[in-house]
């Protein structure tokens, strides 16, 4: 079996004497979704942040595709296939949805300064191709008539829409969903969900911070449930419902699973 | 003769916003260290052009060179200074944070040069270019003033065009989008320091550049020429004009410049308070700021986000200029035609026949009333 595309190994973060992660190892592979539950406070989103790059991790390791990151600021970690999402969507607000989602490209070449300033007509001639994918996946994500909208004036289930525009126009290797499904209808989380699977069914992995359960369970291959900074179960979603462990920390469960 | 100083002087100041819109339009970076990029450019077109100090004048360098050389000379310092300001102060400090830095930089500077007399001679200041090259070009003094008055202009033209195509190019979209959020930025590969160091360089030098342009039109430059409050004045001038939109930011220099301080200059000013003038003017440009702030925040003319022409697939009205007339000044003041966010179930409900025009939520309705309102946008 060929390693995975993200292994988290004994990752441990303490902030003052809080274990807000505690020797947490877990990967996820290509084509997989990882779901990664547990009850506020368990240290999902502190994980997402020690691989993204936006924290700094006591100790442990994270290596994608081979490549270690702890120590690499999030634009590098980013440029190397993974890209995250953040509890609240993070849209530009005031660039428009066309703009949002050709700033997910990610033509950095283009972004030259000078090259802005003496081949300007290259660089628009070069894009238009991009323009040309963006608006198909506008398309794809019920965007299209509001491309030149700014962002700001989106409603809330249509930012969580461009959110995942974005991930589509930037092809990641490795998504990271932090809460996906925060504030979003029955409708809408269906087309959320189908999205995730379609990211899943190009190669790409896929983990999902959640706490909408039903949602987990339809859409991820394998749970990791994290309590207290301690990963304390992982494994197939079927299997995790009898476990005491898990029914006990994740309050709830049952009720909301039925 | 005065209507062509007032103009250049305008002209010169439309070259120093262009260059801090950029740093605070499209970065969001208020620097108030910018007057101080212009003032070193002044002083360094001095000293590089007008020869020796003659005692008890003293003054760095006191070369003797064609004043065009000593303009890009002196915005090379001018950009190294910005290089290292700008590396300490863009690192890790944002918002007012940043501004403090900026100020304390710009005050040390200021009190270096108004001190430390071997650098440019203190309180007096340096003086002595007058009219450059009006011998060689055989011109009247007021033939001269003229003569500068349109290489302003033109070199103000030149200096919109560049902006204008950056601020058009991924690298204008780049800044924007580190300026609207910097985590997301991040999240999507940008490297947000670099990113922000080089526009404020790209700041700089048109600010260095603009000193300069200075040194030749008021010939004579100290400390009195460049308090800080000067820079509160492109502030508001950019504020009025339209941060973010290069020409917002030329028409706001001219009408806050000529339309506003000049207007006061007619103010009473009792001869015994000389100060009552200059401080009127002071609360005045203050109370411009807040009442911009208040009423119409975006300015003149909005920041013009990049319009995507070729209508997308779903379009079903025929072709369609610019869905952002939505989003233009016009439809702002025509009532409550918002729905930032309110409601999260938006796709569903735009397929029910919602309250016309009332927002983007009503997607499938409102169209008409966007259609109608499309002559109307900027």
């Amino acid at each position: 079996m060929s390693p995975a595309l993200l292994e988290i190994e004994r990752l441990t973060k303490s902030f003052g004497g809080v274990h807000a992660v505690r020797e947490c190892t877990f990967s996820a592979a290509e084509g997989q979704v990882i779901g990664l539950i547990g009850p506020n406070g368990a240290g999902k989103s502190t994980v997402v942040d020690l691989v993204s790059g936006f924290g700094q991790p006591d100790s442990g390791s994270v290596r994608f595709a081979g490549e270690q990151l702890i120590g690499k600021r999030p634009d590098v970690i980013s440029r190397l296939g993974l890209i995250r999402t953040f509890q609240t969507p993070r849209e530009w607000r005031n660039l428009t949805v066309m703009d949002n989602v050709l700033l997910a490209r990610r033509r950095f070449a283009s972004e030259s300064l000078w090259r802005s300033m003496t081949q300007a007509r290259r660089i628009r001639r070069a894009e238009e191709a991009d323009r040309v994918e963006v608006r198909a996946i506008l398309e794809r994500f019920q965007l299209a008539e509001l491309k030149n909208e700014r962002a700001v004036r989106l409603s809330g289930g249509q930012k969580r829409l461009l959110e995942f525009a974005r991930i589509a126009a930037a092809e990641p290797r490795l998504i990271i969903l932090d809460e996906p499904m925060g504030g979003v209808n029955p409708v809408l989380g269906a087309r959320i969900g189908e999205a995730v699977g379609q990211f899943a069914g190009e190669g790409r992995a896929v983990i999902v911070v959640e706490h909408n359960l039903p949602f987990i369970e339809k859409t991820c291959d394998r749970v990791v449930v994290m309590d207290l900074g301690e990963i304390i179960a992982q494994g197939p979603f079927s299997g995790l419902r009898d476990n005491p462990r898990v029914v006990d920390a994740y309050l709830g469960m049952d009720q909301t699973h039925e | 003769m005065y209507w062509v100083s007032i103009v250049t002087e305008a002209g010169i100041f439309a070259i120093l916003a262009l260059g801090l819109d950029v740093v605070w339009g499209w970065c969001g970076d208020f620097d108030l260290a910018f007057y101080g990029y212009l003032a070193l450019g002044s002083y360094m077109t001095f000293v590089l052009s007008i020869g020796k100090p003659t005692a008890p004048v003293k003054y760095i360098i006191g070369w003797h060179l064609p004043v065009p050389l000593a303009i890009v000379l002196a915005d090379i310092v001018v950009v190294a200074l910005a290089a290292i300001i700008g590396a300490i102060a863009l690192r890790n400090l944002r918002d007012i944070y940043f501004a403090v830095t900026t100020l304390g930089a710009v005050s040390a500077l200021y009190l270096i040069v108004q001190n430390y007399t071997p650098l440019f001679d203190g309180y007096n200041g340096v003086y002595g270019l007058i009219n450059p090259g009006q011998a060689a070009l055989r011109l009247t003094y007021n033939g001269y003033r003229i003569v500068l008055l349109f290489v302003v202009l033109g070199i103000l033209f030149l200096a919109y065009l560049l902006v204008q195509r950056l601020s058009r190019s991924p690298f204008g979209r780049m800044l924007r989008s580190v300026r609207e959020d910097e985590r997301a930025a991040a999240a999507y590969g940008r490297t947000v320091f670099t990113a922000k160091y080089r526009a404020y360089l790209f700041g700089a030098a048109l600010a260095g550049l603009t000193g300069g342009l200075f040194a030749i039109f008021i010939s004579a430059f100290n400390p009195s020429a460049w308090t800080p409050q000067e820079l509160l004045v492109i502030y508001a001038a950019i504020l009025v004009g339209g941060r973010g939109n290069p020409r917002g930011v030329i028409v706001g220099v001219f009408v806050v410049y000529i339309g506003f301080i000049e207007l006061t200059r007619f103010l009473p000013s009792p001869a015994s308070r000389p100060e009552f003038g200059p401080s009127m003017r002071q609360i005045l440009i203050g109370l411009l700021i807040i009442l911009m702030l208040r009423f119409r925040p975006e300015g003149i003319f909005r920041e013009r986000p990049g319009v995507d022409r070729v209508p997308g697939p779903g379009w079903r009205l025929g072709p369609f200029r610019a869905p952002a007339a939505a989003a233009s000044p016009g439809s702002v003041t025509a009532g409550p035609a918002v729905a930032v966010g309110t409601s999260t179930e938006a796709p569903p409900r735009a397929a029910q026949p919602a309250d016309a025009g009332e927002g983007l939520s009503a997607r499938g309705s409102a169209r008409e009333g966007h259609a109608a309102d499309d002559g109307s946008g900027q």
